[in-house]
């Protein structure tokens, strides 16, 4: 039994095999950070895009909130 | 049994490869006549609409150069003139250009209909789906009639910018994708009398390579004549003033020439060149005459 403990033990010391993967060369990796600005920046208009348009679509009122709270005025 | 997959090395790819996928040359012209088609729609369109349906328009194109790069790879790496696009030198793989076609045709089309209006977004699919599927798919590599009837998916710009404007089409839009629907087989088959090798390497059936160089000359000076009246038409109708027809009869007179200079000419191909030229110029001229002739009352309408 403690043969068995010890060769386990013995296999954790040992050092793991690290996991080689891909290592990106410096072309990979400067063209996937100019990928990434640019989808970056897309975003970013895209986003503008879709704020400007919204207040052109709600007009002035956009920015008048509270005056739409007022209750309405009825005469009698 | 083994499973062997394939290598996916990881991608070298730049902007300015996805930026070539979308076809910049062919965006600015289908920029250029929408802008057209939208100014002169009658209306006022807020700037920000109208700026959000061009850009729109052009990222639709865009996604339709990319498809188009995408399906054609094998023939663009077989011609001189399509060798050096991104997918034939290696930089883009096809999968990555179908992405990111599929992606930008998806935004194009459905922020155009969520923040301008449904009938532009609809046209533009349909532009898109033209391009991609009846053109690049299937009218391609199997008629000599292909880009006569893919033509149709560049002309339909201007139509788009009308119908972003005003939510409706009308007689006037449907003219200006005539002059294009018409100005397309003089141009590239200008393009093809030069160009026809490189086209039967890659088993396109383009008219000179399917039915000679004679043919295609007579079929371009036919196209040519009644394209130049249909330039001068905006005028006839009413649609624009006397500074627009005279510009159309001159240029839609030089284009005849030309067009006649090609049909006469035996060896080399110089006026098959001037001609191809030329045709750039003409619907470039045409278009930009239409926007000055409108533009002022564009602007004071927006201003009043």
């Amino acid at each position: 039994m403690s043969t068995v403990t010890d060769a386990m033990s013995e296999q954790q010391r040992q050092p793991k095999p690290q996991p080689q993967g891909i290592k990106l060369t410096e072309q990979q990796l400067r063209a996937r950070r100019a990928r990434s600005i640019a989808i970056a920046l897309a975003l970013g208009a895209f986003v503008i895009v879709i704020f400007a348009v919204t207040m052109v679509k709600l007009g002035s009122g956009a920015l008048s909130g509270a005056d739409t709270m007022r209750p309405v005025q009825t005469t009698k | 049994m083994s499973v062997t997959f394939a290598r996916v090395e990881p991608s070298i790819a730049g902007v300015g490869d996805y930026i070539a996928l979308m076809k910049p040359r062919v965006m600015s012209l289908v920029v250029f006549t929408a802008l057209v088609g939208l100014v002169v729609a009658p209306g006022h369109v807020h700037p920000v609409i109208g700026f959000v349906a061009l850009l729109c328009i052009t990222v639709g194109a865009g996604a339709a150069g990319a498809l188009n790069m995408w399906y054609d790879a094998d023939i663009d790496a077989r011609m001189a003139r399509t060798a050096a696009r991104p997918i034939p030198r290696g930089r883009v793989t096809p999968g990555e250009a179908a992405g990111f076609g599929f992606t930008l045709a998806t935004f194009a089309v459905v922020t155009l209909g969520l923040l301008v209006n449904v009938l532009a977004a609809a046209l533009l699919a349909f532009t898109i789906f033209f391009y991609v599927a009846i053109y690049t798919m299937w009218l391609k590599r199997s008629t000599p009639q292909n880009i006569v009837i893919g033509g149709a998916a560049g002309a339909l710009p201007p139509m788009i910018g009308w119908a972003a404007a005003t939510g409706s089409l009308a007689i006037e839009p449907v003219l200006l994708f005539l002059i294009i629907f018409f100005w397309t087989p003089p141009h590239f088959w200008a393009l093809s009398l030069y160009r026809s090798e490189d086209y039967a390497r890659a088993g396109i059936p383009m008219l000179p390579v399917v039915a000679g160089a004679a043919e295609t000359r007579r079929q371009i000076l036919l196209y040519t004549l009644i394209l130049a009246p249909l330039g001068v038409a905006p005028w006839l109708l009413g649609y624009a003033g006397p500074v627009y027809g005279a510009a159309a009869v001159l240029i839609g007179g030089v284009l005849i020439a030309l067009a006649l200079r090609v049909c006469r000419e035996r060896e080399g191909h110089r006026a098959s060149r001037q001609l191809f030229g030329f045709s750039i110029l003409y619907l470039f001229l045409l278009f930009a005459m239409l926007l000055i002739d409108r533009l002022p009352g564009a602007l004071f309408g927006h201003f009043a």
